[in-house]
């Protein structure tokens, strides 16, 4: 580990963060969108561990607890969301929802 | 140059998650991020966050996907995979990813906005000072009650609020619109 | 308990009791009206164990915020004014709570009648101990909403609710100037604390734009002249909120609040509160000559006492009106009872010229009403001539005669419409079946009056030593040495002058034409004149013709200016022509696309940040 610094951490969790925001903005399926989002969280997750790690204190680490328990509340609602979207418009695609617009 | 289990389990993360964002088949997608967040958590433990690393995966990779997956089965829409690959949609994709990418290089590498530390001593077992980084579970808990206390409270009334929400939002609305 | 303890206790229970009714005993009547006697009786324990055991100035002050120089707070003042005002408002209001039991055994809404009493309760404690003028400001405007709410308890009538409105606009009206009043005073010696405002004002003088401001609101609290037109049509309310909240301690608040900022009025500010106090007194007196309503007969005279109020305020003799206030408290709130006692028994008939003969009826009532009319004429020893005549005193004097002709003039139209009252109630014959069929009210009503009207009103003449505790001695000790002094002058003529002339010679001029008023038989133009709608007419008239054009004009300016030319064409056109340009770019719809903007926005914020 003596080898791996903050960077190598930072550079896999902007990354990750990147191929989501990615996924977000390409994808038009509603719940993969909604993993991409899931991963940017998780790649925010990770930033924050390794800030936590090199610094030497517990709050990074524990603010990621938070986030991972507004996460699931999260994808609960935001889930529950789009079923009752799909009930009513009979589809996840993106582009096909656009009520609104019209 | 990092060690060997950092290489290869980056590797495992960024390949899976290339994984979910390519696949055309939702479900496929969601094998590809159930392994992205086993990879996030091993690189949870190898920044000796073991306890954060065992709720990764159970919290995300255990419930949330799970929820995910039983939702694309209940939806079990294809419309995606049906038409031609995008390439149009692809192309824009791999531009903004090469772009964006390159900017994260050139913050977290190049840019010096970071020192190259590498990572301290070895971190305690236990330690008597509350605010520092230590492997176990029970600095958690001390700090979660103690200085968090709030924010725990709060965010157990989120999840009440997530719970009502979701019952509400899922009950099948009285006089549907045909 | 240590006093500011049980001061917090006096004055949060009723808003505890408040709370409770209006969240859980909304349609559990009769527990709500329990639960609000029930603490009207204990605040009453406790403000009279104050008043026996405390003396001297107790102050307590809590900031509740700090801006700048200026700090706004929360307090407690009780001092010698304050504590008998505190005594009287409760022991009151107790007994009011119980007499309304009885009162409203048969109403539909009683928990929120009851509710509404306790809300009051809280807003009148909070003015009597107020140390500050915002605190001050605060309960007085829930006073005047729990006052209106209270009036407008039978709202499906389109009178009570006309009242009600009457009520709440025109204490508005005298609100707006007391606010200004309140900031004129902040601006001008940087302080709103009672306390403060009494020792810089001593050095720097009184501008009179302060005492006629804040005057404005006592104007309209306390129903005085040019704002009193609301008071009579407050009558619309039930009995029991007429007694409590328009005759013994909401519009008595006023002149509490006067006298408690009295280093504030300039002496020109008094001097037209003398005068058009004893005025209306004069005048008021003689209208309640022309009510055939014994609601709205009291309600006159509850504005000739307010007026006597103002009088003494204005005389310079705050002790003096406090006294009355409290003297007044008690016979009025008596005879309001005792008129809806006899209402309750003669099935809810309020006109006088249909009831007569109940003395044989309902000797209770009748007794007790009798006692408190007595007091109210100020008959010696009873509690209304150590008040009353003390005024009419202090305005001989001070050699203000046409004061005192005014104030005498009062005295003897007070003393022919309480003998009016007394002839056509209760002598007699019953001038209509509900009231041949009158019966005594149950315990719950004739308790309180007993305890009010004999208790109180007559026992505060005899043994007004005893009755008067030592804590308010101070105020009232003045006075009544001033009484003993001056027996033998004017003001006991002026009193056996009004007794045997008003008094006698009305009990038999009413008796001449049993079931019709006498006055309008004899001289009906005289009747006509004094029946007085002359200010509802003069302000309906300035309301239809100034306000309501000034309204519309400023409403069609409204339409041309702000809405037509701001909204439609500069606001409109602009928002029109980005409107085109940004629905063909941003706005199509697609998800993918807002998120895009949001990114590009994100990223451009990160690169700002990274390049400073």
């Amino acid at each position: 580990m003596e080898n791996t610094t903050l960077a190598h951490h930072l550079l896999l969790a902007g990354l990750l963060f990147v191929i989501g925001l990615t996924g977000v903005l390409v994808r038009r399926n509603l719940l993969v969108v909604y993993m991409c989002l899931e991963l940017m969280l998780t790649a925010a997750t990770l930033a924050l561990v390794a800030f936590s790690r090199f610094n030497q204190t517990m709050d990074g680490a524990v603010f990621v607890f938070f986030i991972i328990t507004v996460a699931a509340a999260e994808v609960a609602v935001g889930l529950a969301l789009i079923v009752a979207l799909f009930r009513q418009q009979k589809t996840v695609q993106s582009n096909e929802l656009n009520t609104l617009c019209d | 140059m990092p060690d060997g289990l950092f290489i290869f389990f980056a590797a495992l993360t960024l390949g899976a998650a290339s994984l979910l964002v390519l696949s055309r088949n939702a479900v496929t997608s969601a094998m590809g991020m159930i392994l992205t967040l086993v990879g996030v958590a091993a690189d949870f433990f190898l920044l000796d966050a073991y306890f954060l690393g065992v709720l990764q995966v159970l919290v995300y990779a255990g419930a949330v996907m799970v929820l995910f997956l039983f939702i694309i089965m209940l939806l079990s829409d294809s419309g995606e995979s049906s038409t031609a690959y995008p390439w149009k949609q692809a192309t824009l994709g791999l531009a903004i990813f090469f772009f964006l990418a390159a900017g994260v290089f050139w913050l977290f590498l190049w840019s010096g906005a970071l020192p190259h530390t590498a990572a301290g001593a070895t971190p305690p077992e236990l330690s008597a000072n509350p605010g520092e980084f230590t492997t176990s579970a029970k600095s958690f808990g001390r700090l979660l009650y103690t200085k968090y206390l709030l924010p725990l409270q709060i965010s157990g009334f989120l999840l009440l609020v997530a719970l009502v929400g979701v019952v509400s939002l899922s009950k099948e609305p009285k006089n549907e619109v045909p | 308990m240590d006093p500011i303890q049980s001061l917090h206790w006096i004055l949060f229970l009723p808003l505890v009791s408040a709370t409770c009714i209006a969240f859980f005993l909304r349609r559990q009547g009769s527990i709500a009206a329990w639960l609000s006697t029930a603490t009207a009786f204990s605040i009453a324990g406790l403000a009279l164990n104050l008043l026996l055991t405390t003396d001297g100035k107790i102050g307590w002050h809590h900031d509740l915020a700090k801006l700048g120089e200026i700090s706004l707070g929360f307090g407690y003042l009780l001092d010698a004014n304050a504590r008998l005002m505190l005594f009287v408002v409760t022991f009151v209001a107790a007994w009011i709570h119980l007499f309304s039991i009885g009162y409203m055994q048969e109403d539909e809404a009683r928990g929120r009648f009851f509710g509404g009493l306790s809300i009051f309760m809280f807003s009148i404690l909070g003015i009597v101990l107020a140390d500050n003028l915002l605190m001050t400001f605060i309960f007085w405007e829930l006073v005047g909403f729990s006052s209106y709410m209270l009036i407008a308890h039978y709202f499906d009538k389109d009178f009570a609710a006309a009242a009600s409105k009457k009520a709440f606009i025109t204490n508005r009206v005298g609100d707006l100037g007391f606010i200004l009043g309140i900031a004129f005073c902040l601006h001008h010696y940087g302080t709103l604390n009672f306390e403060a405002l009494a020792s810089v004002s001593t050095f720097q003088g009184v501008p009179i734009i302060v005492g006629l401001l804040l005057m404005c609101g006592f104007l309209g609290k306390s129903a005085q002249f040019p704002l009193h037109v609301w008071l009579t049509d407050a009558m619309a309310g039930p009995t029991p909120v007429s007694a409590l909240i328009h005759a013994a301690t909401m519009v008595a608040a006023g002149v509490y609040f006067m006298a408690r900022v009295s280093f504030l009025l300039a002496p020109e500010v008094l001097q037209w509160m003398a005068v058009s106090g004893a005025g209306m007194a004069a005048l008021a007196g003689l209208c309640a000559l022309a009510q055939t309503d014994i609601k709205k007969s009291l309600a006159y005279s509850t504005l000739a006492h307010l007026g006597i109020m103002g009088c003494a305020l204005g005389l310079g003799h705050p002790e003096l009106a406090v006294l009355h206030m409290a003297m007044h408290a008690f016979f009025k709130a008596t005879l309001f009872l005792g008129a809806g006692s006899v209402i309750h028994g003669c099935h809810h008939e309020q006109d006088m010229l249909k009831m007569g003969g109940l003395l044989k009826k309902m000797p209770i009532t009748a007794a007790t009403f009798i006692a408190a009319t007595l007091s109210n004429c100020a008959v010696p020893f009873f509690a209304g001539w150590y008040s009353k005549d003390a005024i009419i005193e202090a305005a001989w004097h001070q050699h203000h005669y046409a004061i005192f002709t005014f104030l005498a003039l009062a005295a003897l139209a007070t003393c022919i419409y309480s003998g009016r009252m007394l002839r056509l109630v209760f002598l007699g014959q019953p001038q209509s079946k509900n009231a041949e069929q009158a019966h005594e009210s149950p315990w719950t009503m004739t308790t309180p009056i007993i305890i009010l009207g004999l208790g109180y009103a007559i026992a505060a003449g005899f043994a007004a030593d005893a009755m008067i505790p030592a804590s308010s001695r101070q105020v009232i000790e003045k006075p009544l040495q001033e009484m003993a002094f001056h027996l033998s002058a004017p003001s006991t003529w002026v009193g056996i002058f009004a007794l045997t002339f008003g008094l006698l010679g009305s009990l038999k001029f009413y008796a001449i034409f049993p079931g019709r008023d006498s006055l309008q038989v004899f001289s009906p133009q005289t009747y006509k004149l004094l029946e007085y709608r002359y200010f509802d007419h003069a302000y309906g008239w300035y309301i239809n013709h100034i306000q309501r054009r000034l309204a519309e004009f400023i409403a069609f300016l409204d339409l041309l200016v702000i809405n037509g030319l701001a909204v439609r064409w500069i606001a409109g056109g602009f928002t029109a022509a980005i409107g085109q340009l940004t629905s063909r770019t941003f706005h199509r719809g697609q998800a993918r696309g807002y998120a895009l903007w949001i990114t590009l926005g994100t990223l451009l914020i990160i690169w700002f940040l990274l390049a400073r």
